[in-house]
């Protein structure tokens, strides 16, 4: 019979959550690669706890990889390609968002988006050359998920619908770089953000503020030039052990890997597990804790939980 | 019954040994390679080209569009798209500005998939430059079985091998994709293993594992032994009773199967 | 074709009137069923009086080697009298090449030998396979409905076996289709386990269909693409292994040691025109077959490279063939359009539920006959019966009414099951799902061959033999479905006996093509023109006035 985790990829609503409530709204999300992949945990977590909040994230049909890294080139028309097809896919829906998960597919969407709409000229281009899609008009807006439950699910929600208090949990958000540069996409204030913070609140949860919450983790120097990655995630997994930290919480696949995989861990300190956000909101709105895969994390975040009774 | 052997011989003589020029009525001008050639019109590109007198040596294979061997691309007069097509399956047009790809060159690693989980980490251990796509969407227009090449990429890189063997399953291998691909990809060879990565997630039906094992203890050893023993007569006198009246070819058609294919037979 | 002639659905316009004769009569057809199959009796009346085989004219005795004495078509026959491309000391026979074991042909057969002989302990790199066109040109990859093997409880490999010797005309030899059927459940395990993808129903389970001559269904099918899943799968396990593989290097003759061994090959590269002696303590014989020598002029299913090469090879070192005269003339050969004219139309389609019908619409023939009743059935209502369509080019054909089986199994089916037909009949804008498809028979298999024993053995030492190129295992007439199995079997027979004679043998002490010698002779005094040459190597499909006007300059 087939593996069990291969079909967890293709996990859409019907598979493994209850009926749709009646006062849910419907909104497209971009799962990017990671997330059907090394990442589905949080892909997991984040429909589990949605469709606690009453929300249904349905996913994005036919999508195709962000690209990643947006391309900094003025010209490079074809590296646009990628994100903007995704876009065209929200418009043949008729949606006017897209919610994404992974910080750096949110970064790379949301930046291509505003570099076609910058030029017409641009749009028209690609336009022309993918002449076997509908033209994409531009109106997509590109939404990361902690936006949508900030400004439209609300955090006075949020906390109503808590069934599971976080209450005594030491949460150190890491925004890394994604959520907030450049301003044109930042989700929050790039030198004092709160939106995890407050998030985290909500939940009953203690936001552990440290100093080095918006540094970056090194992202791709860990293929090439890992002892730079691992400086970072040093400095910033210590900082974070110093304010007092249980967990760290992450919003991005490519950070949660490198805080994960480079943490020095020495007899002075033990590791600190790295969750997806999606993972504690679910887990607070009352979702089993078997059910949002903390197992498939590398460092287990289930004895800090279970230490506070929450699996 | 001698003459109709000849009447078929000679109705089939335009494919046996080439098209008689009294019977065309209409032509059309096809480039090969730059050189203009009249040739009868509604007839595919390969015969064409063996009308105007190559005799290929690459680029011919099976001839009925499943070996990829005939692989072309050409242009028709005041188009600017570039097109593909398979020479054995396609009809020639007025104008049409044509050469052939027999061979893209591609290093296939070489893998023992007794040793690589069936997963995409496989497929992105052989084939990294599979995260180098950017969705241009290219080789899905260069395929000349209309595949959804880039789908199967993006399935590719996503791990979803399920999808990829789905998307990639009528491929002939003939390399139009690969050779028209920004980032390079080979994607027939990614899909390929994709493919066998898939097949290999599925087990051997219980079926059949219990046939093999029946039939290495032996189980139809004395039934052989007494075919063998029999003569021809008697095989054939068997062969009348059992197949046809007791065992299974029954007297009507074979439509009348179950949806699985199994007859009462 | 005149382009006054209006087309409707991809049809002239004057075939649509048999075409709605077709559609009325469909309900009736599905509901009553086709004629009944016939009685062997009958069956014998039909193929004496209108199959290819029996019409007097297309067959002579061999007048040297072997089978002396033996009848064969003509043009088989023209190829086995016929002098050497290179005779004895036209080249010089330093070795290029030594290897244990030598492929001659890249099919299923060939492929799945150079396997089995590295299972079998053979290191790769002391196996070279030398092809004529790529590795993969064969019959092998174009092959369509499926493979049989006797897996499932309803059947057995008693009941296969039986199913193939009545098919064969009861002239099979017994041991080694008891090979074929014993070993094909194997077969069929080991190619799943390589990731070879059969069709599955929701239970997991093989679906297996029927074929003509079968009283089990156990056809399995990828799709419309069986033998081009199995021969890309083993090909790519081939190309993991780090086997030797020379491409378009035909071989143009065997090499003999001096007591009569072969004991390698003339090889020669099509392109440079030079040529490369390889020396092996085994050959194993994997050309095919020769559908290319458009057998009574009829158009054929096979690939480019058909052309019966092996054959000639081998009889030359003294390999006695059987079966010879028989020739297998697939029923369903696409009749229209023109471009596609003799395709295999897969008997699938038969099994699927399609019924062959006339130009009244009237189903005329059992459609799962063994197949050289199916095809003579058809000659007849065409050319005796006169009940047939006849195509802007003058060809003649009848139905086979493809729309049923969306009936029969639900709308979409053909597009699932039959995806390369369905895609190469909507290339000429004909839809298969909804009109039906015209067909005629078409020359598609080579019955008999060079006679091999169980384990892919020949009368000559040093010389095995796989595939379509040999004969025995199917008697006089084969079964759908058992070609690809026969390829698979004894492609891995004949690696593993090759493999086990390579271990024990001693390396040729020289190679020669002092076998030529004497066949020469008997050719010079049989009186055959020594403008005769044989191997073909390719056919010729230039147009007559382009040849005309030929000068051979370089």
């Amino acid at each position: 019979m087939p593996d069990d985790t291969r079909h967890a990829s293709r996990v859409t609503r019907h598979d493994t959550l209850s009926p749709i409530t009646h006062h849910s709204s419907r909104i497209p999300y971009f799962p990017g690669c990671a997330l059907k992949d090394q990442a589905r945990a949080f892909e997991r977590s984040a429909q589990l706890a949605m469709q606690a909040l009453g929300w249904e994230l349905f996913e994005l049909p036919r999508w195709n990889c962000c690209g990643t890294v947006y391309s900094l080139a003025s010209d490079d028309l074809m590296r646009h390609l990628g994100p903007v097809r995704n876009l065209v896919r929200a418009q043949e829906l008729g949606e006017g968002r897209l919610v994404a998960l992974c910080a750096m597919c949110y970064n790379t969407l949301a930046r291509s988006s505003r570099f076609v709409e910058a030029d017409p000229e641009r749009l028209r281009r690609i336009n022309a050359f993918m002449d076997e899609e509908p033209d994409y008009r531009g109106g997509v807006e590109v939404v990361h998920l902690l936006q949508l439950l900030r400004d439209e699910v609300g955090y006075g929600e949020i906390e109503a619908k808590v069934a599971r208090s976080l209450e005594g949990v030491r949460v150190a958000p890491y925004y890394g770089c994604m959520l907030l540069r450049p301003r044109e996409v930042g989700i929050d204030d790039p030198d004092s953000p709160e939106v995890m913070e407050e998030l985290l609140s909500s939940l009953g949860a203690e936001p552990v503020e440290f100093p080095q919450r918006a540094e970056c983790c090194g992202a791709y120097q860990a293929v090439s030039r890992p002892e730079i990655a691992r400086g970072r995630v040093q400095e910033i997994v210590s900082s974070a052990r110093r304010a007092g930290a249980e967990l760290i919480a992450t919003s991005c696949p490519l950070c949660q890997f490198n805080l994960e995989t480079h943490q020095n861990v020495t007899h002075h300190s033990s590791p600190i597990a790295v969750v997806y956000f999606t993972q504690l909101l679910a887990l607070a709105l009352g979702v089993p804790g078997d059910q949002l895969g903390f197992e498939l994390l590398r460092l287990d975040p289930r004895p800090v939980l279970s230490k506070k009774e929450l699996v | 019954m001698p003459e109709i052997m000849d009447r078929i011989k000679e109705a089939n003589q335009a494919v046996t040994t080439g098209l008689d020029d009294s019977t065309i009525k209409h032509w059309v001008t096809v480039y090969i390679m730059g050189k203009g050639y009249r040739v009868p019109a509604d007839i595919t590109i390969m015969q064409a080209m063996e009308y105007a007198g190559y005799r290929f040596v690459r680029g011919a294979g099976c001839r009925a569009g499943f070996c990829g061997a005939c692989a072309t691309v050409y242009r028709t007069a005041g188009d600017w798209r570039l097109k593909t097509a398979l020479a054995c399956q396609t009809r020639v047009e007025d104008g049409m500005y044509l050469v052939q790809i027999p061979f893209t060159p591609a290093e296939k690693p070489t893998y023992d998939l007794e040793k690589e989980p069936p997963d995409g980490t496989t497929l992105l251990k052989y084939f990294p430059e599979v995260a180098r796509c950017v969705a241009c969407n290219t080789c899905t227009k260069a395929c000349p079985q209309d595949l959804e090449m880039m789908d199967a990429i993006q399935a590719a890189l996503r791990g979803d091998l399920e999808e990829v063997t789905e998307l990639s399953f009528d491929c002939i291998q003939c390399g139009l994709c690969a050779m028209r691909c920004p980032a390079e990809i080979t994607h027939y060879h990614v899909t390929q293993l994709a493919r066998r990565l898939y097949g290999r997630t599925l087990s051997v039906p219980q079926h059949v594992l219990d046939r093999v094992a029946e039939i290495e203890a032996g189980k139809y050893e004395d039934e052989f032994q007494r075919l063998m023993s029999m003569s021809r007569e008697e095989l054939e006198e068997l062969y009348r009773t059992e197949q046809r009246e007791k065992g299974g070819l029954k007297s009507r058609d074979a439509s009348r199967v179950t949806r699985n294919g199994q007859g009462e037979g | 074709m005149p382009e006054e002639l209006k087309l409707i659905r991809g049809y002239p316009e004057y075939m649509l009137e048999s075409i709605e004769r077709v559609e009325e009569s469909r309900p009736r057809r599905l509901e009553e069923g086709p004629p009944p199959s016939m009685t062997l009796e009958e069956r014998k009346r039909l193929l004496e009086r209108y199959h290819p085989d029996y019409a007097p004219g297309g067959k002579r005795a061999l007048k040297v080697g072997p089978n002396k004495g033996d009848v064969a078509p003509n043009e088989v026959a023209d190829l086995l009298e016929a002098y050497p491309l290179v005779e004895p000391g036209e080249v010089a026979l330093h070795v290029d090449i030594d290897v244990d074991i030598l492929i001659l042909g890249g099919g299923l057969a060939g492929t799945m030998a150079a396997i089995w002989a590295s299972e079998r302990g053979i290191p790769p790199d002391r196996i070279l396979l030398a092809t004529k066109l790529r590795h993969g040109d064969s019959n092998s990859i174009m092959a369509q409905g499926g493979t049989q093997a006797a897996d499932k409880p309803y059947d057995s490999p008693a009941i296969h076996f039986l199913d193939a010797y009545g098919g064969g005309h009861f002239t099979n030899k017994p041991d080694v289709l008891r090979a074929l059927v014993e070993d094909a459940p194997f077969i069929m395990k080991w190619l799943t386990e390589l990731g070879c993808l059969f069709d599955r129903d929701e239970n997991g389970e093989f679906i297996e269909d029927w074929g003509g001559g079968t009283s089990r269904p156990r056809m399995h099918a990828a799709r419309d693409y069986t033998g081009m899943e199995e021969l890309r799968v083993i090909r790519d396990e081939f190309r993991s292994r780090g086997f030797g593989l020379l491409e378009f290097y035909p071989a143009v003759e065997l090499l003999t040691d001096p007591k009569g061994r072969v004991a390698g090959a003339v090889l020669w590269n099509m392109e440079t025109d030079e040529y490369k002696v390889v020396r092996a303590k085994a050959v194993i014989l994997a050309t095919g077959g020769f559908g290319r020598l458009h057998i009574r002029g009829f158009p054929t299913t096979n690939h480019y490279g058909a052309t019966a090469d092996g054959l000639v090879l081998a009889y030359r070192a003294g390999a006695v063939m059987r079966d010879l005269d028989t020739v297998q003339y697939h029923p369903t050969g696409a009749a229209y359009p023109q471009q596609i004219v003799g395709l295999l139309i897969t008997e699938k389609v038969r099994g699927l539920g399609a019924q062959v019908v006339n130009d009244q619409g009237e189903a005329f023939v059992f459609p799962l006959e063994p197949r050289d009743v199916e095809a003579a059935a058809i000659i007849r209502e065409c050319y005796d019966r006169e009940r047939c369509l006849v195509t802007p080019t003058g060809l003649r054909g009848v139905w086979l009414d493809s729309p049923m089986i969306e009936e029969i199994h639900g709308k979409g089916t053909i597009e699932k099951r039959l995806p390369a037909m369905y895609r190469m009949y909507q290339r000429f804008g004909i839809d298969m799902s909804r009109d039906p498809i015209l067909v005629f028979p078409t020359l598609h298999y080579q019955n008999g061959g060079v006679e091999t024993d169980p384990w892919g053995r020949t009368n000559v030492e040093g010389l095995f033999v796989a595939g379509e190129v040999t004969g025995g295992v199917h008697g006089k007439n084969r079964l759908m479905g058992n070609s690809t199995l026969d390829c698979l079997v004894f492609g891995r027979r004949a690696g593993l006996a090759a493999a086990d004679y390579v271990k024990e043998a001693e390396p040729p002490e020289k190679v020669t093509l002092d076998h030529l010698e004497g066949f020469i002779k008997e050719l010079q005094d049989a009186g055959i023109p020594r403008e005769r040459r044989s191997p073909m190597l390719l056919p010729d499909y230039r147009g007559k006035r382009v040849l005309a006007r030929t000068i051979d300059l370089l």
